[in-house]
């Protein structure tokens, strides 16, 4: 099945153009890691698949099903609001300053939603927390506040609790941009996991031997578009786009 | 020695003073503290409400609010207060009166009347003044409270939103009680000088300490009345200090 697919999405900023005519399918199970320089689009690109970011122009569709139509500005369709509501919540999201929840423990950030949106019970959401924050290897940390964890736990936690709402795709974005280089690994191989047992994902990342070893395709987006995909060996190892050959010799 | 012993004649003579005096500050005194504690409790709600119709989308809601604010800070409390006194409940009269008592051959009359005579009326003088505080601080606290929201990082709307929460289960759930412990030491001030502006309330002749201070010193010919007065709005303005430390420290605990 196709998890998402974007038709000819548009965005502006004022007068800069960040997303153009941007069209992507995501298939089941299929980990995608969007690289490119800043400024690229690649986090608005994100954003505007679970609504943070509003489109100008273009189609989101969600497990083949309309989400959003819109075109010059205006909403020409979308899902009805059961339905919209359901297919936003398919995707989970990873933030790069985390976005824990401050004011609530570990286990609280994680057990919020689930007993909040999904309303279950307070034992039900537990028994579903304590599992995620053991997938996560954080369970000794449930009690505690974020403050007091390190950005990598912080980033795990906040991991946990996207996927305490069981979405069926996570985006991830730049999860690892604002760790200490030696707190990145806990977080990826995290991800790994994930992308191990078949989580749908797409991972806007600095971290290309992540992208290499975990992604099925690679994107590169530079101004907008995207100047070149296919699978990372491809990519990397002889990349046939100019903007992606400067990229990858500046960070490499 | 002589000096001497008539300074502490007069310290003495004063402390008796003081001591016969005490009985009627004290009870002045409590004016002063329901009409600050009533204020501001009221003030509060109203606040959070009118600083949530400031941010919001709503472009309606978003005008009617910050016209208020603008009013209530932009205009002098004590002729906001004297409004809600003198002129408000008799122009609500006339109003009646004058259009619906009138067309309906009087049997609306009862309305005109309830607002001078009801809990407007001037010998409420309490409910004036404590009507006229509510709106003036709503408008001050609003500001504070729309500052505390704005300072939360968007990215915790976001997060909420990204969980499925509703806009309006975010600002409830996370971003206001967030936002509680960083309006503290602002809403402490406010509060502090709410105490002390509550004096205002001497020129309708409510009975607060501070009328019945300045009646004392003008009925009994002394002005060492404004000591003790003075040391009991310093007592007030310390406990709230205090109790504000005290809920500070307790919020600050999940940092």
């Amino acid at each position: 099945m196709t998890m998402i697919r974007t038709e000819k999405i548009n965005k502006s900023f004022g007068g800069l153009h960040v997303l153009r005519d941007i069209s992507v399918s995501v298939e089941q199970g299929e980990v995608i890691c969007i690289i490119g320089p800043s400024g690229g689009g690649k986090s608005t690109f994100l954003r505007s698949l679970n609504q943070l970011e509003k489109i100008d122009s273009g189609k989101i569709f969600v497990e083949e099903q309309l989400l959003l139509h819109r075109d010059k500005h205006t909403t020409v369709r979308r899902a009805d609001k059961e339905t919209y509501q359901r297919l936003l919540l398919e995707m989970g999201m990873v933030f790069q300053q985390f976005n824990l929840f401050g004011h609530k423990t570990v286990l609280e950030n994680v057990t919020l939603a689930p007993m909040r949106v999904k309303k279950m019970t307070k034992a039900q959401a537990e028994e579903i927390g304590y599992a995620l924050l053991d997938k996560v290897g954080l369970r000794e940390k449930a009690n505690e506040y974020p403050a007091k964890l390190s950005g990598g736990q912080q980033q795990r936690v906040a991991i946990a609790r996207a996927l305490a709402m069981e979405p069926k795709t996570m985006l991830f974005d730049e999860p690892t941009s604002a760790l200490d280089p030696e707190l990145v690994g806990d977080v990826l191989s995290v991800m790994k996991q994930l992308a191990e047992e078949g989580m749908t994902m797409l991972v806007v990342t600095h971290e290309m031997g992540f992208a290499r070893e975990a992604a099925d395709r690679v994107l590169f987006m530079a101004d907008g578009m995207i100047a070149e995909q296919g699978p990372p060996e491809a990519l990397f190892t002889n990349p046939q786009n100019e903007r992606t050959r400067q990229f990858l010799t500046s960070i490499l | 020695m002589v000096w001497y012993l008539q300074l502490w004649a007069t310290i003495y003579e004063g402390l008796e003073k003081i001591w016969v005096w005490t009985p009627a500050l004290l009870s002045s005194t409590v004016v002063t503290l329901e009409l600050t504690i009533a204020s501001v409790t009221t003030a509060l709600v109203l606040g959070v409400f009118l600083a949530l119709g400031k941010i919001s989308r709503n472009r309606v809601v978003k005008s009617v609010t910050s016209a208020y604010v603008f009013f209530f800070r932009g205009t002098p409390l004590m002729m906001q207060l004297f409004f809600v006194y003198y002129a408000f409940p008799r122009m609500l009269m006339e109003l009646v009166n004058n259009t619906v008592a009138l067309q309906t051959g009087g049997s609306w009359a009862w309305l005109g009347t309830f607002f001078i005579e009801g809990p407007l009326s001037m010998e409420n003088r309490f409910f004036a003044a404590y009507l006229a505080f509510s709106l003036n601080i709503a408008a001050y606290l609003a500001e504070i409270i729309r500052a505390a929201i704005q300072s939360i990082p968007k990215g915790q709307m976001e997060a909420a939103k990204s969980l499925g929460l509703s806009y309006h289960q975010g600002m409830a759930l996370i971003v206001l009680p967030q936002s509680y412990r960083r309006m503290i030491p602002p809403v402490c001030n406010e509060f502090v000088m709410v105490l002390k502006d509550t004096s205002l309330v001497s020129t309708i002749s409510l009975m607060d300490l501070t009328f019945q201070t300045s009646m004392i010193a003008t009925n009994q010919v002394s002005t060492l009345v404004y000591l003790p007065a003075m040391v009991i709005y310093l007592i007030m303005s310390a406990a709230l200090t205090i109790l504000f430390n005290g809920l500070e420290k307790k919020l600050s605990k999940y940092d």
